[in-house]
């Protein structure tokens, strides 16, 4: 007859029901929402994500004008019915701009974070797990990295390899890497010590079985957590390079891109630069307050 | 009718849980009086903790609720008295001490500092005789060097010197009933042979009375006068020690007496309950001991026994439709 | 049961470092210290003692979860003290463990059946379907219904688990078994149940067990031959016998007197101990049980008391037997 845990055992348990049964994991999901539905900013915050990220995937059919086509009749218009956000330099729409760019900026600081995700896991795991002088050669390695401004690294970075989107995203990547690796090391650390990576390693299983089969699962949720939390500092950082001239050509409906562009004509037309800025503004905030709100839901010390 | 020391009466405790709620006790009755050890016994589940926390009104942290019953102390219903009226009961005449004496214990407040708030609160000493009294306590309770242990931290100590300590904190205020739940659980058998030994001293010399919670028969057939076996928030059983262990009348405390191994027994088998203790959430109807009872009959399932009085003993009560067909038996002889 | 041991350990010691305070110096835990015992094939050993004793630590050196500082352990006449934990892989196979804490030692990620066949897994190259079915025919042996196998192991309960780790340790037919506490999280209702599958599955397939716990009575009923531990030590090690009826260091006696019985109608004669557990940091000089024992003489408190067979079989750590060796040695 399978009951439920209510046998907590006498020698070591607790004495509440409550505590002793646990809510079947079923429901694990569900738990995980009514949890983040509570968190109403934060709620807001991933709807306003998926607006984005919708507006990413069906930009094209969605932009009122071509965003790449001048329109020499309607040089730096302000707000207007026709064109909500005004126009540039070049009498292009901004709104479809933004539109367009949400794309670029989206697939940049997406690739980034998820290159450093992969890197910096894989670098935590085995980091935490086997110790020793590989542990202290890839601490040590991240030690140097957080010691430079993250922007200034990413700019020495493209100094190197030369401006370009895809060197952004690597740029990106490479300062994004050993947070990722420190917070799964301490997590994998912890979950390393505990009995059942003990009774798998007393069946004689491979490291390489530890530490995918058991361990690795154990740490997704921080890295789904740190992940949502860096997207919002990867796109502000893809951002301040291609404003520095370092990442999209200008060229390219890029949000950073055109606040640079906007910059020349800030006393006369400030809607250029104040419509990307507040595209990047939102998107950076929304990213951040989903983190926050992903962390608390999923942090199990964290009750309501 | 003579006022017992302790009265609990139909007592019943629900938790939340998710949209409903289970029924942690479910109408439990049972007294204690002066200078008498109750022990009330039972497996993880039972109930037996939520009796011990509802008498002590300790749930208020938990999802847990008084829903029903009475529990009289002195005559006087605890569970309707004000929080603040509790409180003041608590210090004075109800004590308490848990299973794991850390967690009671705060951990950066000197031990003395720790025993003396409530001696000073409840007894209304300064502190110069709180302090004395506090020592005086941890001699009472077998602490070598109580002068200094006073000043010392709880980390400072070893498992049973902190239980020793939370016993003579229980005491402090010459309580007149002890709740005592599980105290012995978290120590080694030679420190638990210290404790057993220090709270059948206590219990002679102080004339309080003590319900004593405990999985471990050992220490009922050690400690307590009488004795209540809990299963699945009921009473099933009750009955004096002695006649406990030499005749068990329900089914439940047979196979509990029965699957504990004992020391020279040289049994190659041991007789064990079949199946699990239910959930209390999916509780079968009728008899709550049925799907596990070797002598389950149709009448088990179908309908719940009453707590009934076994014939030809004072004091003694078994749920076992059994009982109700050996006592139907007796009268007919007789 | 043959002779030959299965297990054999030799002057086996492990010690841990800690370090005291900020800049403080490292210290040494010892938490084995210099033991020596052997299991033969088929019989179970069991080592008791306190918390704190090495029981558990002995256990882990034994199945080389740990390495010792210092003695060796041999398996099935294989030295396997310093192995590398690539090296003992291909052994595991022969040696599984049981853990006390069934909620903890289950990956609450896996299903039931997976649990049950990881070892097989690990080290056969069975399929899935060989492995599934395998899963379903181990948990009817533990007596677990075989349509739960796609569960997880939080829908069971706490006996249930314990089941589980059983059938786990069961699937590749070991011929040792160490079970750490392995009842010691149950209800007595279902700590009697996992009891008799223990020695039902021994008598089925022949298993060898190292059992350790802290409870007497349940080591007293599973047991061929005891070994006593106190702070590190053996003490006392005898068959089983032996030990119950005629313990001789003063600690088991004090041990065994300390059971609470359950029976209030039996007089009880309690040796009390005094006082606490020594620290293992800075144990006692001398014999280390002499701070607590009833019979401490001058000489326990300057010498430590040699390791030796009394009787036959019977060996015990005290100098209460000298007199009785140098009789036997004249």
């Amino acid at each position: 007859m399978p009951d439920n845990s209510i046998g907590m055992g006498a020698g070591s348990g607790s004495s509440l029901p409550l505590e002793a049964a646990p809510a079947r994991t079923a429901g694990r999901f569900k738990a995980f929402y009514r949890k983040f539905r509570k968190q109403r900013l934060a709620f807001a915050a991933a709807c306003f994500i998926i607006l984005l990220l919708l507006v990413a995937i069906l930009g094209p059919f969605l932009t009122p004008y071509n965003p790449d086509t001048p329109n020499y009749d309607a040089l730096m218009q302000g707000p207007s019915a026709h064109h909500w956000a005004g126009t540039d330099e070049y009498g292009r729409d901004i709104m479809s701009r933004l539109i367009d760019g949400t794309r670029l900026s989206l697939a940049v600081s997406l690739s980034a974070v998820f290159i450093a995700a992969v890197l910096g896991t894989i670098l935590g795991l085995l980091s935490g797990y086997y110790g020793g002088w590989l542990d202290r050669l890839i601490m040590r390695g991240s030690d140097v990295l957080f010691s430079f401004p993250d922007l200034l690294l990413a700019i020495g970075i493209v100094a190197i390899l030369g401006p370009g989107l895809s060197n952004v995203v690597i740029a990106v990547a490479v300062f994004g890497t050993p947070s990722f690796a420190r917070i799964i090391r301490s997590v994998t650390l912890s979950v390393k010590e505990t009995l059942f990576v003990e009774a798998t390693r007393s069946m004689g299983a491979k490291d390489s079985r530890i530490i995918w089969r058991h361990i690795f699962p154990e740490t997704v949720s921080s890295i789904i957590v740190n992940v949502s939390m860096r997207i919002g500092g990867a796109i502000l950082a893809a951002a301040s390079l291609s404003f520095l001239g370092m990442g999209a050509k200008t060229t390219e409906p890029d949000w950073g891109a055109m606040l640079s562009m906007g910059r020349d004509y800030l006393s006369i037309a400030p809607h250029i630069v104040y419509f990307p800025g507040l595209t990047i503004f939102l998107a950076v905030l929304a990213f951040n307050i989903f983190g926050d709100g992903l962390r608390d839901a999923l942090d199990p010390k964290i009750k309501n | 009718m003579t006022a017992h020391l302790l009265e609990v009466e139909g007592l019943k405790t629900e938790f939340k849980r998710g949209d409903g709620s289970i029924t942690a006790v479910a109408g439990v009755s049972f007294h204690i009086e002066k200078g008498e050890v109750l022990g009330l016994v039972g497996e993880s589940g039972c109930g037996k903790s939520v009796t011990s926390l509802s008498i002590m009104r300790l749930l208020k942290d938990t999802p847990g609720k008084i829903t029903g019953g009475a529990v009289r102390f002195e005559g006087t219903d605890l569970t309707k008295l004000s929080e603040r009226d509790m409180r003041r009961t608590r210090g004075n005449d109800l004590a308490m001490i848990f299973q794991e004496p850390m967690t009671s214990l705060n951990p950066v407040l000197r031990i003395g500092l720790q025993l003396m708030e409530p001696i000073r609160l409840h007894l209304g000493y300064d502190r110069k005789q709180a302090r004395a009294h506090a020592v005086h306590m941890l001699k009472l309770v077998g602490i070598p060097r109580a002068e200094e242990v006073v000043d010392d931290y709880p980390h400072q100590l070893s498992g049973g010197m902190r239980q020793r300590v939370m016993i003579a904190m229980a005491m402090s205020c010459h309580p007149k009933l002890l709740i005592a739940d599980e105290p012995t659980t978290a120590l080694d058998v030679t420190i638990q042979a210290q404790i057993l030994d220090l709270m059948k001293r206590l219990k002679e010399e102080q004339d309080m009375g003590m319900l004593l919670i405990t999985h471990d028969l050992g220490v009922v057939a050690e400690l307590c006068d009488r004795v209540v076996v809990m299963y699945a928030g009921r009473v099933v059983e009750e009955a004096s020690v002695r006649e406990l262990f030499a005749n068990p009348q329900h089914p439940y405390t047979k196979g509990l007496i029965q699957s504990v191994p004992k020391l020279r027994q040289k049994v190659r088998r041991l007789d064990s309950i079949k199946g699990n203790v239910p959930d209390l959430s999916q509780m079968p109807s009728g008899c709550k001991f049925a799907p596990r009872c070797q002598f389950v009959m149709d009448k088990c399932l179908a309908r719940e026994p009453d707590l009934i009085p076994v014939a030809g003993a004072s004091e003694r009560k078994s749920r076992c439709w059994l009982t109700q067909e050996e006592n139907a038996e007796g009268g007919e002889r007789a | 049961m043959n002779g030959t041991p299965l297990i054999e350990v030799r002057g086996l010691k492990k010690s841990f470092s800690i370090k005291k305070g900020f800049l403080g110096r490292t210290k040494y835990l010892n938490a084995v210290d210099g033991i020596s015992f052997a299991i033969r094939k088929g019989e179970t050993f069991s080592l008791v003692g306190e918390s704190g004793c090495g029981k558990s630590t002995t256990g882990r050196l034994v199945t080389r979860l740990l390495e010792p500082n210092a003695g060796e352990v041999w398996f099935d006449g294989q030295d396997i003290s310093h192995m590398s934990y690539n090296q003992m892989r291909p052994l595991r196979k022969n040696m599984q463990m049981v853990f006390q804490d069934p909620y903890a030692s289950l990956n609450p990620r896996m299903k039931v059946k997976d649990l049950v066949a990881e070892p097989v897994l690990i080290h056969t190259k069975l399929t899935a379907k060989e492995r599934d079915k395998l899963a379903c025919e181990l948990l009817e042996t533990v007596g677990l219904n075989s349509q739960h196998a796609e569960r997880f192991a939080h829908e069971f309960s706490g006996g249930q688990r314990q089941r589980i780790g059983i059938a786990r340790a069961l699937s590749v037919r070991p011929s040792l078994i160490v079970a750490d506490e392995p009842v010691s999280a149950l209800d007595v209702s279902i700590q009697s149940q996992v009891l008799n599958l223990l020695q039902d599955l021994q008598e089925e397939y022949g298993l060898t067990y190292l059992f350790i716990s802290h409870d007497l009575s349940v080591v007293e009923h599973i047991s061929d031959r005891i070994g006593v531990m106190y702070l590190g030590a053996l003490v006392e090690t005898a068959d089983k016998d032996a030990l119950y009826d005629r313990p001789l260091h003063p600690y088991t006696q004090a041990l065994l007197s300390s059971v609470p019985v359950p029976d209030p109608t039996l007089p009880k004669e309690r040796i009390i101990l005094k006082g606490d557990l020594p620290s293992p940091v800075n144990p006692p000089s001398g014999c280390r049980f002499h701070t607590r024992c009833p019979s401490c003489m001058e000489i326990c408190k300057q010498h430590v008391p040699a390791f030796r067979e009394v009787e036959p079989g019977h060996e015990v750590a005290c100098h209460l037997y000298d007199e009785e060796m140098m009789k036997l040695a004249r």
